[in-house]
């Protein structure tokens, strides 16, 4: 899977590290960046933590066959 | 429980006295059991509306933020009779909260740097300092209104100072923050005639005074810094612009207006409610203060527990099936915050008060696009003033009953007695 965060949206507030600290990292800028493309399966559940807790819902994934 | 007072097809949650009784527990769990969609009847000036009580479907309502729009206002009553707004004080469409996309996500990049995470933990130490005031002031006393004197003081300092308003000023700011949010409360209604005291008209013109008042107050402020910028949030507005976004002084002095109201009532009681929840759950409080490493857990669980803003509503903008009812296109749904924060399908025990529940995914801030903007205040805020006033006034107990707003939206506490020590 390919994950996405959206910097106009994203605040840096987070959720994401903690939902899944080997996909995402929070900078000094404030803003989340993905840290792996693609994202290895086994991080699965915790990327779709990470978009559902996202307070501004500023993560996206797509499917490798997308 | 097994049956409601009023038959569903009466029922109505514009009426505040089921709130100010604290009965909208009962209202919210029988909903969710039996008509998690309901259709809430209309009134004689106002729509009928929606209202939307499980936690699935308030997500599902905020994450799809153009097809559920805020720019039709955000309150659950809204009148049959467009006339009945007044041009001066309709703020439909002018700042963030009743703004929609694309336009909100530009005008929320203006101003969001210094709401993130990072920027408002750089502020602690201030905020500490400025906690240590307040409860010097209190000291010396045997008793107080913990509202009064402790919980409504720091938001309101914390916004004031952040929009450069003189010290001077900060209870003007209060009073006119209780006209607006308070406004169906009599108590607040202070400046109407006797004949409409305490009846929805005198709730209209309250609000009404207390938006006029406050935007009259900051146009002097505006004029004032386009003279000269201070190192404050309303000299940044003057001067912001990103990605060719401007805000015109009108809408300026809107956002000045919604920063102080949504700054300094809605972390009041949270404060407030907190302190009140833990004193109703002694082995959960002792637990705390025999670990403050715990604190910022019970911030979640304090937050979830009194969801201190009821309600917002939106209005859809298509044809829309929400958990098998039909929502027709223009019908205001209204998402209840305290509702989805005890939602049996979400939360264990929800009707516990556990200082440790993991996870706590509670939506007392929302989600998605109008996530609150202040959430890293009020979350900072409450820890540092729990951190401190426990540490100053660890025997301190309520004293008494807390006298509750009458407002269906904002789920407040106007006094609350305590014992210092």
């Amino acid at each position: 899977m390919r994950v996405f965060v959206d910097p106009d949206l994203c605040e840096g507030h987070s959720k994401c590290e903690k939902s899944a600290p080997a996909v995402f990292e929070v900078r000094d800028d404030d803003l989340s960046y993905v840290l792996l493309d693609p994202v290895p399966e086994e991080h699965r559940e915790g990327v779709e933590r990470a978009v559902r807790v996202c307070p501004r819902g500023a993560i996206a994934m797509t499917e490798d066959n997308e | 429980m097994t049956q409601l007072a009023t038959p569903l097809d009466e029922l109505n949650l514009n009426r505040a006295d089921l709130f100010e009784q604290g009965q909208a527990h009962d209202v919210f769990r029988y909903l969710r059991e039996h008509q998690p969609v309901h259709w809430n009847r209309e009134g004689k000036r106002n729509v009928g509306f929606w209202n939307i009580t499980k936690y699935e479907d308030v997500m599902f309502i905020s994450r799809n933020p153009e097809l559920f729009i805020s720019s039709k206002d955000i309150g659950s009553a809204y009148p049959k009779d467009e006339s009945e707004f007044d041009p001066e004080t309709d703020d439909r469409g002018k700042h963030l909260i009743k703004m929609d996309p694309p336009r909100h996500v530009r005008v929320r990049r203006l101003v969001n740097k210094g709401f993130t995470p990072r920027a408002v933990n750089a502020l602690e130490p201030h905020i500490r300092e400025i906690t240590n005031h307040i409860l010097d002031d209190i000291e010396h006393k045997e008793r107080t209104d913990f509202v009064l004197d402790v919980a409504s003081q720091l938001p309101l300092a914390v916004i004031c100072e952040m929009m450069g308003v003189p010290r001077k000023d900060w209870p003007y700011m209060f009073q006119l923050t209780n006209k607006v949010l308070g406004a169906a409360d009599s108590e607040y209604q202070t400046d109407v005639p006797d004949e409409i005291r305490g009846t929805p008209e005198g709730a209209q013109e309250t609000a009404r005074q207390g938006m006029r008042e406050m935007r009259q107050y900051f146009a002097a402020q505006l004029a004032d810094r386009k003279g000269e910028r201070k190192d404050d949030l309303l000299s940044l507005l003057v001067d912001s612009e990103d990605k060719g976004e401007t805000l015109t002084d009108d809408e300026i002095l809107w956002f000045a207006f919604l920063l102080i109201v949504a700054g300094n009532e809605t972390t009041r009681n949270a404060i407030s409610g907190g302190l009140h929840v833990l004193s109703e759950h002694p082995e959960q409080r002792k637990k705390l203060q025999d670990d403050m490493s715990l604190l910022p857990s019970a911030v979640e669980e304090i937050l979830r527990w009194v969801s201190p803003v009821m309600h917002m509503a939106r209005v859809a903008t298509d044809d829309v099936e929400i958990r098998g009812t039909r929502i027709k296109k223009g019908e205001r749904v209204v998402m209840w915050y305290p509702s989805v924060n005890r939602d049996e399908d979400i939360f264990a025990d929800p009707y516990t008060f556990n200082i440790t529940r993991d996870p706590n995914d509670h939506l007392a801030f929302g989600i998605g696009e109008h996530f609150c903007l202040g959430a890293g205040f009020a979350r900072l805020e409450l820890k540092v003033m729990f951190e401190e006033l426990f540490r100053r006034f660890p025997d301190i107990q309520v004293d008494g009953e807390p006298e509750r707003l009458r407002s269906n939206f904002i789920g407040g506490v106007k006094h609350l007695p305590v014992k210092l020590r």
